[in-house]
């Protein structure tokens, strides 16, 4: 066994000259690396994300109820790990002289926020201050609408309720903003320890108490059962893993898309892996046979060969791991606004996970080819054609497959997807083959028949001749290496897909975010229009607005029966808490379907033109002064639009009849059409759309979104002009997601580079693979009469027709993947890429012509007699 | 003597023949490891078109060093050269591929058959480099010749040893060479196809008039030739010949003034 590692050591040693072990090292390096920066990256993402949420919600935790918490509660959850925020939220009256405004009170302790600062601006002429605390006992931060409608500032004394409390900042932005997204009047902050003094806590006032609880993971781990009877008890509660806000959907693609990657990575550094060792073994048949000869055995052969490549990717494991740390710290700096500044350090698990990748793409890629070695016979020390034949096929492949589908569920966590992948991926594999076939036997034959210099010229001239020489011979010579030239063709293809793959996800991936907060993104909400404001609110938007939405009427309704029994009777037992249950429900009417939705059952139309036209209050005849007699078969009712997430979650289908209670009144409708909708487009998004008019006679408001510069004045004239409405600044939400979708899309960059450069070592593997049979090829055609020129003509052309053919198959392949790929996991609309096919195969051609005329640079130099291997046969 | 080889008009053997390959002087250095290894000095040599010559010596006597140089697939360090009347020493390598292309064949010990090719495809192989219309035809008839019309489309692989040899005996026949260089075209043959493989080649030989350069071990083999030359001490020396038609000649391929 000694022998046996002394052996293997002296021989990779030795063997660190030969360009298949440099390029098995670096496929190898490679893969580690790609996997450790990402796996890193992707855990601290996952934290700094958690915390992100965190920090929208208050807390890892947020526990609500309308009255105050009790101890054993609270213990609970301080024994579980958790540090408590206490916060309690009301609506009411604030004062300033002749002035008052309904304001939405926070308190909060002293240990508010658990995470980020807010901030505030004092009225010391420096500006906002980022602040980790709460206003001081005895002082308040007002939001700016206060400001304007008060006409106060810092310094100014607030009376809240029975209290007068001294105003000591503005806010612009709070360290848990959604807390405050929900209320629609002007915030106004302050310490618990002032709310008695206020005499506004009464029996029977409307008081939101929350609990903010923060804690590790285990903690949340530790609790969650207790969550679900809590939940029960009919406690809110969110947490940051099932209740991630707003920037949801956008970085569980960019989640996604680093994965995928990370595996196109891991992917091409195995084929690199798989095409090195191929060359590797050949290299080293003669010094197996020779071992054979001198009596090793077959598994002594196999050891020492195995444990030459165990410490090849036992290197390559601690030199990925230096430069996967390298590039996730990289990472980070990138994206270092967005997660919180204490990160824990790296953990071990994705370093183990790197190693692990290595060798399974070791043992998956190059352990049958390696295989081949053993099997080695003595004899062929005395006959060269003794050589044992290549692994089949369909062994290695097979095996290469295998690992890949593991490493696919492993980063994926999905078998499913990982399994529908593979079997894709073989079936493109086959279908592959047989295209490629196809293309080489058409490229001879169009090789073929390129026409040729005039018989009896003795020489091929004229730039022209000489490019169609080359072309001839070198497109004649790719097709009939058919074995060879598949293998490269495939594993070419593969590398380009795989590129082109990333590399266009991530421009349609930038481009959704792009389209999803365009530059006319609203930065307000008003709500609260009164039907009599409307047309002169909407005057005033058009001339102060850069761009808005319609304006929506809007009425409050809870859903109370479906199909004419208790909801809590017939969804499913998992939406039993559903908050749509719970609360009213913004309901809207509106003929048009709003811009961002889309319909994906049922008819729109139906909503759209209503057979019912009227629907008024009262003893008109309408559909709805029937509705207690739900059974009567000629009730009418409405057809609505539903939103299709939150009909799946309560088990509604096209069909479903709803009752909803709209004030004191009882109105039927059944699902005629279900939508999906952007929830991150800061536009008024409905879950429940009624037909036109319909719902007219209720008490009703408007709604709209607008964008607007921030600038005091325009606000000010419009919070004057109609100081009922309500207006909503979510810029700072707005520019919040802003940012975390740039520094997302520099990280994706990133990461592509690291797929470029494995894509990088398939080509070097591959051509260094290549070599030998190139080299012989060149020394018998320039036995024959070829000069450099010529042979560096005609291995140029090899190559980029190697590189084109190759091209055209993977824009073929990128195409059916990225369709299915988008549809599937990445939830965007597939496109068609009409540049692909234009790109793939030119880039396909310059980078393999260009890399391989450069690493064929020497075998042209050398004599012929050294191709040919006669140079020492004096 | 003219100092060089080629600015006289044209040499010509007795029997008026132009001079196709012409050797002055010729040397050649190696230095394998610390110590500079002469393998050629001084080295002499004239074949004119039409003739066959052979040069025999032992193992490690340079005879496939002296090929390489002839055919101008390395580069002497020392002497004069000239192929077809130009000067080898002033071309450079792709000039002097340019020389070969359609007038050199070529016959070597371990076939250099192309694996992934057919047959067919590696007779083609030289004719690729040539604007000679109709490759495929002149392949097939020349593989015909050599008795290997049924075996256009097998691989090397799938051919014996003798038979690879005779596909590379079309090759260097097929695009109607001048002068044919054949490195012991029967070193990895056994007797009894070797003798067929020679058959063959000379033969083929004298039906296109080729010229023809051997290199062997193999006396017998050189006997066969119209000049007998052997290589000691990396220098040729005149060797006693009988032809197969018993006729005692002498050879007229060393250079006279030497």
């Amino acid at each position: 066994m000694i022998a046996m590692v002394k052996l293997s050591l002296r021989g990779l040693w030795r063997d660190f000259r030969a360009s298949d072990v440099r390029a098995l090292l670096l496929a190898l390096t490679l893969a580690v690396a790609a996997a450790t920066m990402i796996g890193f990256f992707l855990d601290r993402l996952e934290r700094g994300l958690t915390r992100e949420a965190g920090q929208l919600l208050g807390g890892d935790l947020v526990l609500e109820q309308s009255r105050p918490f009790g101890e054993a509660l609270r213990s609970e959850l301080l024994d579980a790990g958790f540090t408590l925020s206490e916060r309690v939220g009301m609506v009411s009256m604030v004062s300033q002289g002749e002035g008052f405004s309904p304001a939405s009170l926070k308190a909060v302790d002293d240990a508010y926020p658990h995470y980020g600062e807010s901030l505030v601006d004092r009225g010391e002429g420096n500006g906002a201050e980022s602040l980790a605390r709460g206003p001081a006992p005895g002082s308040v931060w007002i939001a700016p609408r206060l400001e304007i409608l008060l006409d106060v500032g810092p310094g100014d004394m607030l009376q809240v309720g029975q209290a007068k409390l001294k105003i000591d900042g503005v806010i612009e932005r709070e360290a848990d903003p959604s807390a405050g997204f929900s209320s629609f009047n002007p915030r106004v902050m302050m310490h618990v320890a002032d709310l008695p003094a206020t005499g506004l806590v009464q029996p029977g006032s409307r008081i939101n108490y929350a609990l903010l609880a923060a804690g590790p993971v285990t903690a949340l781990d530790a609790i969650e059962p207790r969550l679900v009877q809590w939940r029960e008890q009919g406690l809110e509660i969110q947490d940051v893993h099932r209740d991630r806000p707003r920037l949801g959907s956008a970085l569980a693609r960019a989640d996604r898309y680093l994965s995928l990657a990370g595996l196109a990575a891991v992917l091409l550094a195995g084929v690199a892996v798989a095409m090195a060792t191929r060359r590797y073994v050949e290299r080293h048949l003669d010094t197996a046979a020779l071992l054979r000869s001198f009596g090793a055995t077959q598994r002594q052969l196999g050891g020492i060969f195995m444990l030459q490549l165990l410490w090849l990717a036992l290197l390559a494991s601690l030199l990925g791991a230096v430069l996967g740390l390298a590039g996730q710290a990289l990472l980070l700096l990138l994206l270092s606004g967005m997660l919180p500044v204490d990160l824990p350090a790296p953990g071990l698990l994705p370093l183990v996970m790197g190693v692990l990748t290595a060798l399974a793409v070791l043992v998956g890629f190059a352990g049958p080819t390696l295989l081949r070695l053993r099997r080695v016979s003595a004899l062929k020390v005395l006959r060269r054609e003794f050589d044992p034949l290549p692994a089949s096929a369909w062994l290695v492949q097979g095996s290469a497959a295998a690992v890949f589908g593991v490493l696919l569920w492993m980063y994926s966590g999905d078998i499913g997807l990982a399994l529908g992948l593979l079997v894709g991926g073989s079936m493109a594999l086959l279908g592959l083959w047989w295209l490629g076939s196809l293309l080489l036997k058409l490229l001879l034959g169009v090789c073929g028949a390129l026409p040729r210099a005039a018989a009896g010229q003795n020489e091929v001239s004229g730039v022209k001749q000489a490019f169609l020489q080359a072309l001839r011979i070198g497109g004649s010579q790719l097709a009939r290496r058919r074995e060879a030239s598949l293998g490269q063709l495939l594993a070419f293809a593969t590398t380009l897909f795989a590129m082109a793959m990333i590399a266009m996800v991530r421009g349609d991936l930038l481009s959704a975010w792009q389209e999803q907060l365009p530059a006319d993104t609203p930065n307000y909400f008003a709500i609260n229009i009164q039907p009599h404001e409307r047309e002169g609110f909407e005057a005033q938007l058009d001339a102060l607005a850069l761009s808005r939405s319609s304006l929506y009427p809007m009425v409050r309704g809870r859903i109370t029966a479906i199909n004419g029994q208790l909801p809590r009777d017939v969804v499913p037992s998992e939406a039993q808490g559903n908050n749509a249950l719970n609360r009213e429900l913004n309901l809207t009417w509106s003929n048009e379907l709003p811009d961002g939705n889309r319909v994906v059952a049922g008819d729109w139309s139906a909503t759209a033109e209503p057979v019912i036209e009227s629907l008024a209050n009262g003893a008109e005849q309408g559909w709805h002064n029937s509705v207690d007699a739900v059974s009567s078969d000629s009730t009418p009712v409405a057809k609505i639009s539903m939103e299709a997430e939150l009909a799946s979650n309560l088990g509604l289908a096209l069909g479903d009849v709803l009752t909803f209670s709209i004030g004191s009144e009882q109105v039927h409708a059944e699902i005629a059409s279900l939508r999906t909708l952007n929830w991150d487009s800061f536009q008024p998004n409905f879950y429940v759309i009624f037909p036109p008019k319909s719902l007219d006679g209720f008490g009703h408001s408007f709604i709209t979104a607008f964008r607007m510069d921030t600038q005091r004045e325009a606000v000010k004239s419009l919070i004057t002009q109609f100081p009922s409405v309500t207006l909503l600044d979510v810029d700072a939400i707005l520019q919040r997601v802003r940012d975390v979708l740039n520094q997302v899309t520099r990280a994706v960059e990133w990461v592509l580079i690291f797929v470029l450069l494995a894509g990088f070592s398939v080509l070097y593997a591959a051509l260094t693979a290549s070599a030998p049979v190139r080299a012989h090829e060149g020394g018998v055609l320039r036995v024959f009469g070829a000069g450099q020129a010529t042979l560096a003509r005609i291995q140029a052309a090899e190559f980029a027709l190697l590189g084109l053919s190759s091209g055209l198959l993977a824009a073929l392949l990128a195409e059916l993947a990225s369709a299915g790929l988008y549809m599937g996991w990445l939830d965007l609309a597939p496109r068609l890429h009409l540049w692909l096919w234009l790109w793939l195969p030119l880039s396909g051609a310059l980078l393999v012509g260009g890399i391989g005329h450069w690493l064929s640079r020497d075998l042209r130099r050398q004599a012929p007699m050294a191709s040919l291997g006669l140079i020492g046969e004096t | 003597m003219p100092t060089s080889l080629t600015d006289s008009v044209e040499y010509r053997s007795a029997e008026n023949s132009p001079l196709i390959l012409h050797a002055h002087d010729l040397e050649k250095t190696v230095t394998s490891g610390e110590r500079p290894l002469s393998i050629l000095q001084h080295l002499n040599l004239q074949v004119f078109k039409g003739q066959s010559v052979a040069i025999i010596g032992q193992s490690g006597a340079g005879k496939s060093t002296l090929l390489g140089l002839l055919a101008g697939l390395d580069t002497p360090t020392g002497g004069e050269l000239a192929l077809f009347g130009e000067s080898l020493g002033e071309l450079d390598e792709d000039g002097r591929a340019r020389l070969r292309a359609g007038r050199v064949g070529f016959v070597f010990q371990n076939f250099q058959l192309l694996p992934t090719l057919t047959a067919l495809e590696n007779v083609q192989l030289p004719l690729e480099l040539t604007p000679m219309a109709d490759d495929s035809r002149r392949a097939r008839q020349w593989l015909q010749r050599v008795g290997l019309g049924e075996r256009l489309s097998h691989l090397p692989r799938q051919l014996s040893g003798g038979e690879q040899q005779r596909v590379a005996l079309a090759r260097a026949f097929v695009t109607a060479p001048v002068l044919v260089f054949a490195d012991e075209p029967t070193g990895n043959l056994d007797p009894v196809t070797g003798e067929q493989v020679i058959e063959t080649l000379f033969s083929l030989n004298r039906e296109a008039g080729t010229t023809l350069v051997l290199v062997t071990h193999d006396a017998q083999l050189a006997a066969r030739c119209d000049h007998s030359l052997r290589l000691e001490n990396g220098q040729l020396t005149e060797q006693l010949t009988t032809r197969s038609d018993g006729e005692e000649q002498t050879s007229g391929a060393l250079e006279s003034t030497t």
